[in-house]
């Protein structure tokens, strides 16, 4: 029989889940006038969906796997072997990015940013990638800031932003 | 006749200059985002939702629309010549355009898709706009009840009964309700799951949610799984134009789908995906070159296009007249809205005919702009779908990274975002639907303030939704689409064994 580690983990995760909203749904009040249902009500129902289905998953993943789940084989799918590197590049660069937009600003951010998810998607020219990234980091910088007024941190580069009239 | 009045005092609202101009800005960028491989209709609203930021609310409203159509046909274009459907309403158009293409046809392939798209697009925009008023008329006498038991027939159509794996499905939209439950109850002011974070008490953003799980989700998904493949695009030879022959069999693919598309798009069938298949299979059926079907047969574009763009007008029909969002791309669409502070429904069309009578204008002015819009500028959507891979998705998400920071100026909802990219990727990876959670994010919220308001008029009698025979009839309905198909399965399988 074919038990795929991969869905019982998120099977057991949905569950989890469920297990989580039933707890906070348990703290919250009840009391609902005229409906004589409160705002625990619903999350309530929800919680008991989610054990449901948590429940259902779990069992279509011990007994056979889920139902018409693709392949795990990627080569069945058309796809290469799951490349860890590049899931690491693009997950990096978007925490990286979350560190830095607050006080280096959004141009900085948005530059190593594309970066590191062009490297992700198999480039090889990271001069070429921080060039294009900063050339379009401004200007989207440039567009939202200057034409709908939208507030973006100029961090770092504020000065030299300044100076161009952005 | 009144719903013609109303016309076109809308054709007065969406011919302004300025209106016109947010139309023509909104086709043309929708198309070029849409046109991006892997960029599907609901990314692009969700991406190009800043850029309205500082609009009115008709001048907004009037270019997502053009968004919306825009991003549509864009994704066919990118289909025909890449093979790489961006959303799985093109999947249909792949089987034959890509063929097509690939036999120094994709001139014609895009001309009957353009062609097909406004005429299946304009004929759906007139029963729309017939449609409309009539519906507006039911929805009036809806009460709590009724529109709470129409949410329900909602969910369980777009999650449970469409798509791969009814549990899935389920679990997909379960997901996006408890999203839905994050932040301020709007009936007592009881903050829920925010646990004291600001930008939780705010809610969970559909912008956040939808470009976490299209964007973040699929550079993750490509990154690991595709990064490495080549891909080939075709090549566009020769004239755009059609033979005497392409248009003799384009013509009735276009209508009939246009039969097909419309009525499945007004009813929550999950948008235009089963419309595209449903009209390629019956091309294939009524065609007098089935042998063509497979190695690039012009009616299997035509109609499924066709089919695609009146489904994407049918779902606008559920959308503005009940307030209720059958796809993806449409919740986007509504959370537009309520950004603006407007809640679409049958009130809508009384308190605010001009902004909705402006945007169904709106409509039969961006047809024509698509129209005239994509076949000359074919080759810089070409020039487009040549950007490598990497740059690409490296550009997207920086786009997408704003959306999600302008909303707080706030770190955490970039941290939502890439929660959310994490949940795409896996949803992308074991085959869960994401439309299901995105409606649920959207529609939860409002299915749960008709609940409570049904039972507080009913003092919290239950019974209120199955004695009222509108909300019973939906609930019955709902039902029975749960149960016929698990019965006629087991029968099957009784007969088999």
């Amino acid at each position: 029989m074919r038990r795929n580690a991969a869905e019982i983990a998120l099977s057991l995760g949905v569950l989890a889940l469920g297990i989580g909203v039933a707890l906070v749904t348990a703290g919250l009040p009840s009391e609902g006038g005229y409906a004589g249902i409160g705002p625990n009500f619903i999350p309530a129902v929800v919680a008991g969906g989610i054990l449901l289905v948590g429940a259902w998953l779990a069992f279509e993943a011990f007994t056979g796997g889920w139902r018409n789940a693709p392949p795990d084989d990627p080569a069945a799918r058309g796809e290469h072997a799951f490349n860890g590197t590049a899931f690491g590049w693009i997950s990096a660069g978007l925490f990286i990015h979350m560190a830095l937009i607050g006080w280096a600003g959004f141009v900085v951010a948005g530059v190593v940013l594309f970066a590191c998810v062009a490297r992700g998607l198999g480039s090889a020219r990271p001069v070429r990638d921080l060039a294009i990234g900063l050339a379009l980091s401004i200007a989207i910088f440039a567009f939202f800031v200057k034409l709908l007024n939208v507030n973006l941190p100029a961090g770092w580069l504020r000065p030299l932003l300044g100076s161009a009239g952005i | 006749m009144e719903a013609f009045e109303a016309l076109l005092a809308g054709f007065g609202v969406a011919l302004k200059p300025i209106n016109l101009l947010w139309g023509f800005t909104g086709v043309t960028v929708g198309t070029l985002v849409g046109v991006l491989p892997g960029v599907g209709p609901a990314l692009t609203v969700a991406m190009l939702l800043p850029l309205t930021a500082k609009l009115d609310p008709t001048g907004a409203l009037i270019m997502f629309a053009g968004i919306y159509y825009g991003a549509m046909f864009g994704g066919s274009t990118t289909t025909i010549l890449l093979n790489t459907p961006g959303e799985s309403a093109s999947i249909a158009t792949a089987l034959e355009g890509n063929r097509m293409a690939k036999a120094g046809r994709a001139g014609p392939a895009l001309a009957t898709a353009a062609i097909g798209s406004f005429v299946a697009g304009t004929i759906a925009t007139v029963l729309l706009t017939l449609l409309a008023p009539l519906v507006v008329e039911l929805a009036l006498k809806f009460g709590p009840a009724e529109y709470f038991s129409l949410m329900v027939f909602a969910f369980i159509t777009v999650s449970a009964v469409l798509g791969t794996s009814t549990v899935r499905g389920l679990a997909s939209l379960l997901l996006g309700l408890f999203f839905g439950l994050v932040g301020i109850d709007s009936q007592t002011g009881q903050p829920r799951f925010a646990f004291g974070v600001g930008e939780l008490l705010d809610g969970v953003d559909v912008v956040v949610l939808a470009v976490g799980l299209f964007a973040v989700g699929e550079a993750l998904y490509v990154a690991a799984y595709q990064s490495r493949l080549t891909e080939t695009l075709e090549k566009l030879k020769g004239s755009v134009r059609m033979s005497g022959a392409d248009w003799k069999r384009s013509w009735p693919a276009w209508l009939r789908a246009t039969g097909i598309g419309f009525p499945l798009g007004t009813i929550p069938a999950g948008g235009s995906e089963i419309p595209t298949f449903l009209s390629y299979a019956a091309e294939k059926k009524f065609s007098k070159h089935p042998e063509e079907f497979g190695n690039g047969a012009i009616e299997g574009v035509a109609g499924p296009e066709a089919a695609n763009n009146a489904a994407a007008t049918g779902v606008l029909v559920p959308l503005l007249t009940l307030g209720i969002p059958t796809s993806a791309t449409a919740a986007i669409l509504l959370g537009a809205f309520q950004n603006y502070g407007i809640q679409p429904g049958p009130l809508l069309f009384q308190s605010q005919a001009d902004l909705v009578w402006g945007l169904i204008a709106s409509l039969y002015v961006g047809n024509v702009i698509l129209l005239v819009l994509n076949l000359p500028l074919i080759g810089l959507w070409v020039k487009v779908l040549q950007i490598p891979k990497d740059i690409l998705y490296a550009g997207i998400l920086v786009f997408a990274t704003l959306g999600a920071y302008s909303l707080h100026q706030s770190w955490v909802d970039l941290l939502m975002l890439y929660v959310f990219g994490l949940l795409g990727f896996a949803m992308r990876r074991w085959d869960i639907a994401v439309g299901p959670a995105v409606i649920g994010l959207i529609l939860g919220p409002l299915a749960e303030t008709q609940f409570r308001r049904a039972l507080s008029i009913s003092q919290g009698e239950a019974s209120v939704f199955f004695t009222q025979p509108i909300s019973a009839t939906f609930l019955a309905i709902t039902a029975a689409l749960v149960v016929v198909p698990w019965i006629v399965r087991r029968m099957r399988r009784r007969k088999t064994a």
